[in-house]
């Protein structure tokens, strides 16, 4: 994810709210999130080395995957649980949007686009799978394990009951607002459960 | 890893080990005795007045901001750092307290203090009772972890301390430092429980359990009235086999096999019974015996059944417990502890959570089992000394820009 993505992220919480940040990383982010707005946030992560560098930055962190730091918390005590470029890591990421909506209100997810032009040129001319992050790791190396479009990611949430409050596409040059699923290399989508059924679970389970 | 033959204080803790060659930055230090008069116990007993034994480190700022109290486990005491200037040993926390330490005390004034029924220097069993003339022996009545945190309350009242910046404390010293944030919410910031828990499992309770047996089976025990009889022979054999069991639990598979792994200790002696000395045989004898010189057996037993009655929540809703809680606290397990495992500290980040507190939870992969706290730990060092130094920075932004936190 790039830097303009997470600014674009930064700017969508509004001051006062409660986040809870999974994947947090070595907590730069949610740094400049506690920086930038005057909310209160906490970050989950598994990897030691990066808590360490959490708890040098004076963040609040717990040590665990994503589901145990989501078990961490009550219902209903944040209002924004971020998923910044986490979602494809994810074993069971339904389990885990689920467990998202019932710790918070809203979800902010941001992810790569598998159906970006240059990743679809990279299987039908170089017949390689493509390689999604920043830095392109050869794919037995990469965290990602789940590979989805904009298109399919939209599809889930049709089949989940989750509502896309809001969806920004981007490619290296900025925002992109025609046929985000060929031209957008990441999307951000901010989600709401359906209907009025927060704190049940997600429809089809 | 490192090489042991270069550093040999690797894997080692500093409570009972022949350690000739150990310097320490703080040079000789010294505990005092404060005399706290009318000291109710939370079973209702009254003392006249109780002794407790504390030593302090470092400066109170002239905001009296930055003062942690270091609560003891178990075995502990309250020299925590420094050549004790009478019996020559280092503190059991000198890898941790000190200039440029874990616990910087340029930065931090640190207070430890002996827990009530204790035998180093704070009123317990092995004390006089004013009212008989008598040592107190089975007569002391039971004490709870809530009674050596009151006491420590009022330590820090004749210090002048009105609000700690921090308690921390590993395994019996955590459930102190816990119910400081609990009892005490409005005196205390942060809360640093290591490798403890909120309440003994079954397990924990049996591995004391067979302590006190040891203890209280062993002929020379009397009821507790050893002290002053002829011959002046106690349950020293029951407290040292207390003591070999009480340290198995506390080192781990990797540790013991590290240290020891199947080394004789020397070749069979003709009065050998069987005929391997292992090693680990000839440490655990040590270590008993070594202990049995500081401890006092009814200490041992008043002690270990205090940790085993102590139950955070006692029986209530947890958020009903945690809802007045306003320290933040930084919860740390060992993935090598089997005594105090990290389940035991995830519960108590969970109910935290659960209660709207805020808690970072750190799992530490030191190999070293439940002693992990008590040896070298850079990795430990690291969460410890960052966190307090972060939060230290907050407290003084806080005082500058004072507002909605």
């Amino acid at each position: 994810m790039n830097q303009f993505l997470y600014d674009q992220v930064i700017q969508r919480i509004p001051a006062d709210s409660r986040v809870l940040d999974l994947g947090t990383g070595d907590g730069s982010f949610l740094e400049r999130l506690l920086q930038a707005k005057q909310v209160h946030g906490e970050g989950v992560e598994k990897d030691p080395e990066m808590v360490a560098r959490c708890i040098e930055r004076g963040l609040i962190v717990h040590q665990g995957d994503i589901l145990d730091g989501l078990d961490q918390y009550g219902s209903a005590t944040f209002d924004y649980v971020l998923l910044i470029g986490t979602f494809q890591e994810l074993l069971s990421p339904e389990l885990v949007l689920r467990e998202s909506f019932r710790v918070g209100r809203r979800v902010i997810l941001a992810y790569m686009n598998l159906a970006y032009w240059r990743y679809r040129f990279q299987l039908m001319w170089g017949g390689v799978s493509p390689r999604l992050e920043a830095t392109p790791l050869p794919w037995y190396e990469s965290p990602n394990i789940q590979f989805f479009s904009i298109v399919d990611f939209r599809e889930f949430c049709h089949a989940k009951n989750i509502v896309i409050k809001e969806n920004a596409f981007f490619n290296t040059f900025g925002r992109v607002r025609v046929l985000p699923n060929f031209r957008a290399r990441e999307a951000l989508s901010v989600l709401e459960l359906g209907g009025d059924q927060h704190g049940r679970e997600l429809h089809g389970q | 890893m490192q090489d042991q033959s270069k550093d040999t204080l690797t894997d080692t803790d500093l409570q009972d080990q022949n350690l000739a060659d150990y310097q320490s930055d703080l040079g000789l230090t010294r505990t005092q005795i404060v005399r706290l008069p009318g000291f109710r116990t939370e079973s209702g007993f009254e003392f006249q007045e109780i002794e407790i034994a504390y030593m302090t480190v470092g400066e109170l700022s002239a905001n009296r901001d930055n003062a942690i109290l270091v609560c003891h486990a178990f075995s502990g005491n309250a020299h925590m750092a420094g050549m004790d200037a009478d019996t020559g040993r280092p503190g059991w926390w000198d890898f941790h307290v000190g200039p440029g330490k874990t616990i910087d005390t340029n930065r931090f004034f640190v207070i430890c203090s002996n827990v009530i029924g204790g035998c180093n220097g704070s009123t317990g069993p092995a004390s006089i009772n004013p009212a008989t003339g008598e040592r107190y022996a089975m007569s002391f009545p039971p004490v709870t972890i809530r009674d050596m945190a009151k006491a420590q309350t009022l330590l820090m009242d004749r210090l002048g301390i009105d609000r700690l910046f921090a308690a921390i404390g590993g395994s019996m010293g955590g459930m102190q430092a816990m119910v400081w944030a609990i009892d005490y919410p409005d005196r205390i910031r942060n809360c640093i429980p290591i490798a403890s828990s909120m309440a003994h499992s079954a397990m924990q309770i049996a591995f004391n359990e067979v302590g006190r047996q040891a203890i209280l089976t062993d002929p020379n025990w009397h009821n507790g009235d050893y002290y002053d009889r002829d011959g002046g022979t106690g349950p020293e054999h029951g407290l040292a086999v207390a003591r070999m069991v009480g340290h198995v639990t506390y080192l781990s598979e990797y540790s013991m096999h590290r240290k020891f792994g199947r080394r004789l200790q020397r070749p069979a002696a003709p009065e050998d019974i069987f005929p391997a000395f292992f090693s680990v045989e000839s440490y655990l004898q040590y270590q008993g015996e070594s202990f049995v010189r500081r401890f006092d057996p009814n200490s041992y037993l008043y002690i270990t059944k205090a940790l085993d009655m102590f139950d955070a929540l006692n029986g209530r809703a947890s958020n009903e417990v945690f809802q007045y809680v306003q320290a933040r606290f930084l919860v740390i397990s060992f993935e090598s502890d089997w005594l105090y495992p990290p389940s035991q500290s995830r519960e108590l980040v969970r109910n935290l959570k659960r209660a709207n507190r805020q808690a970072t939870y750190v799992n530490l992969e030191t190999p070293y089992g439940h002693d992990s706290f008590l040896i070298k730990n850079p990795e430990f060092t690291r969460i410890v000394q960052n966190y307090l130094i972060q939060d230290y920075q907050r407290q003084l932004q806080e005082k500058k820009n004072p507002g909605p936190a």
